[in-house]
């Protein structure tokens, strides 16, 4: 089957040279998901095409072909650079890694496209970094089929209120405390989870330490046993 | 039709970057019909290089000695360091500058997605070096792109963290250029990082 595709938006996550002057690139499409790519001859001296091919920066871009990798023919700028910096910068890299990682290729993945846009705008301006990623987890494991159940009691389909103890069983869902096995978390950080919003001051640190255990205890199994490599630099650089 | 031992090498001439089959079958007669003498110099020089030639103990540059020339030489200075990713950007620098100060080769770049990580690019040899040597500025001369500035970054932490003053290069619009082909990044880079006059 041939695919012919017109300057759609797209990311790039991850590129590697190929030969003398092309690049191979992994792209994330606003309609066409994951894809693998062929820049040809973009790295010569005379093009600015692989200053343009750079991830985080919004683009417009055109290929065809059949098969496995398709061949770039066009790359337009779609829109203002996020330009990263720092831990931003190595936020970014994680969520890269995590949709190459966790996506296959030509699955179409729109919503997600649209809250990676999101997660990006909001590391841009330094926001509230750490809740930002633990957001897009959450609709990462959404779009795969493995969305977490976070409104409401998997025992009894009640509510979750707020000042109560739970446990997170996986696979089962959130269950008062001390009636299972499960990751503890507190219902405040369900809800501020589940509704996407920012958690009250005074709980802020305990939700973003639950979250946090949660959802990498979550995307754990996605992943398999590999190492997230993006995640062992954050802590080279907290430890040295 | 060509014998084995001339596909052979003419195959294994391919392995250089920019030479295809053809110009490989070109380089194999040239060197077989007209220069056979250079051909065993060719070969006598590839054998001993690749034998010989390892990393600069100080810098990580490629050198068949312990330490190479700039790291060896008394007219460097040794409080400036500037840092590459590659063997290639020093000779750039080097023609391009008259830089006086000494170098640190990364050979590389971070780069997660491709599992290279700070040891990979000798960062633990460079904090032993800004340890030991009396470094007084790190100019960082990584590539302009998301993995360069990510390593200049994990850098510069490194380096500020030991109270050393840390400098990156500028980004600007290539000279003889025109601004209406410069591309969106680089031009929002050198207008941020515009000057007074």
């Amino acid at each position: 089957m041939s695919t012919k595709v017109n300057l759609e938006p797209s990311f790039v996550l991850h590129r590697t040279p190929w030969r003398d002057t092309s690049l191979l690139i992994e792209v994330f499409g606003a309609v066409s998901g994951r894809q693998g790519l062929v820049a040809k001859g973009v790295r010569g001296r005379r093009s600015s095409r692989a200053a343009l091919l750079q991830a985080f920066q919004p683009l417009l871009l055109s290929w065809r072909g059949r098969g496995e990798l398709h061949t770039l023919t066009d790359a337009e700028p779609g829109g203002k650079v996020f330009p990263l910096l720092g831990t931003a910068l190595i936020s970014g890299f994680y969520l890269n890694e995590l949709l190459v990682r966790l996506l296959q290729r030509h699955d179409p993945h729109p919503e997600l496209f649209h809250s990676y846009q999101l997660t990006l705008a909001r590391l841009q301006l330094g926001e509230q970094l750490e809740w930002s990623l633990r957001l897009f987890e959450c609709q990462l494991l959404e779009q795969l089929g493995y969305g977490l159940i976070l409104g409401h009691n998997a025992l009894d389909g009640e509510p979750i209120a707020p000042m109560e103890d739970y446990v997170y069983v996986p696979e089962r869902g959130p269950i008062p405390a001390g009636q299972a096995e499960g990751i503890p978390i507190h219902g405040r950080s369900l809800l501020a989870l589940s509704e996407g919003q920012w958690p009250l001051d005074e709980a802020a640190p305990e939700t973003l330490r639950e979250a946090k255990q949660l959802l990498r205890y979550s995307l754990a199994s996605q992943l398999g046993p590999k190492p997230l490599a993006s995640r062992g630099l954050f802590q080279s650089m907290g430890s040295k | 039709m060509t014998t084995p031992l001339i596909s052979q090498l003419i195959e294994s001439l391919r392995c250089l970057p920019g030479v295809g089959p053809k110009s490989a079958q070109r380089m194999a007669y040239h060197l077989l019909e007209r220069d056979r003498p250079a051909a065993l110099r060719l070969a006598a020089t590839l054998q001993e290089a690749v034998e010989h030639v390892g990393h600069c103990s100080r810098c990580r540059t490629l050198s068949e000695h312990a330490l190479c020339p700039i790291c060896a030489s008394p007219r460097r200075d040794s409080g400036l360091l500037c840092i590459v990713e590659s063997p290639a950007d020093v000779a750039a620098l080097d023609q391009a500058t008259g830089f006086q100060g000494k170098y640190f080769v990364l050979m590389g770049h971070l780069s997660p997605l491709d599992g290279i990580g700070p040891e990979e690019i000798g960062l633990d040899r460079l904090a032993t070096l800004l340890d030991e040597e009396p470094v007084q500025e790190v100019i960082l001369a990584t590539n302009p792109t998301v993995e360069g500035e990510a390593t200049a970054h994990y850098i510069s932490e490194m380096v500020r963290q030991r109270g050393i003053r840390v400098t990156r290069l500028a980004h600007g619009i290539p000279l003889g250029g025109e601004l209406e082909y410069v591309d969106g990044g680089t031009l929002s880079h050198a207008f941020n990082g515009r000057r007074e006059v």
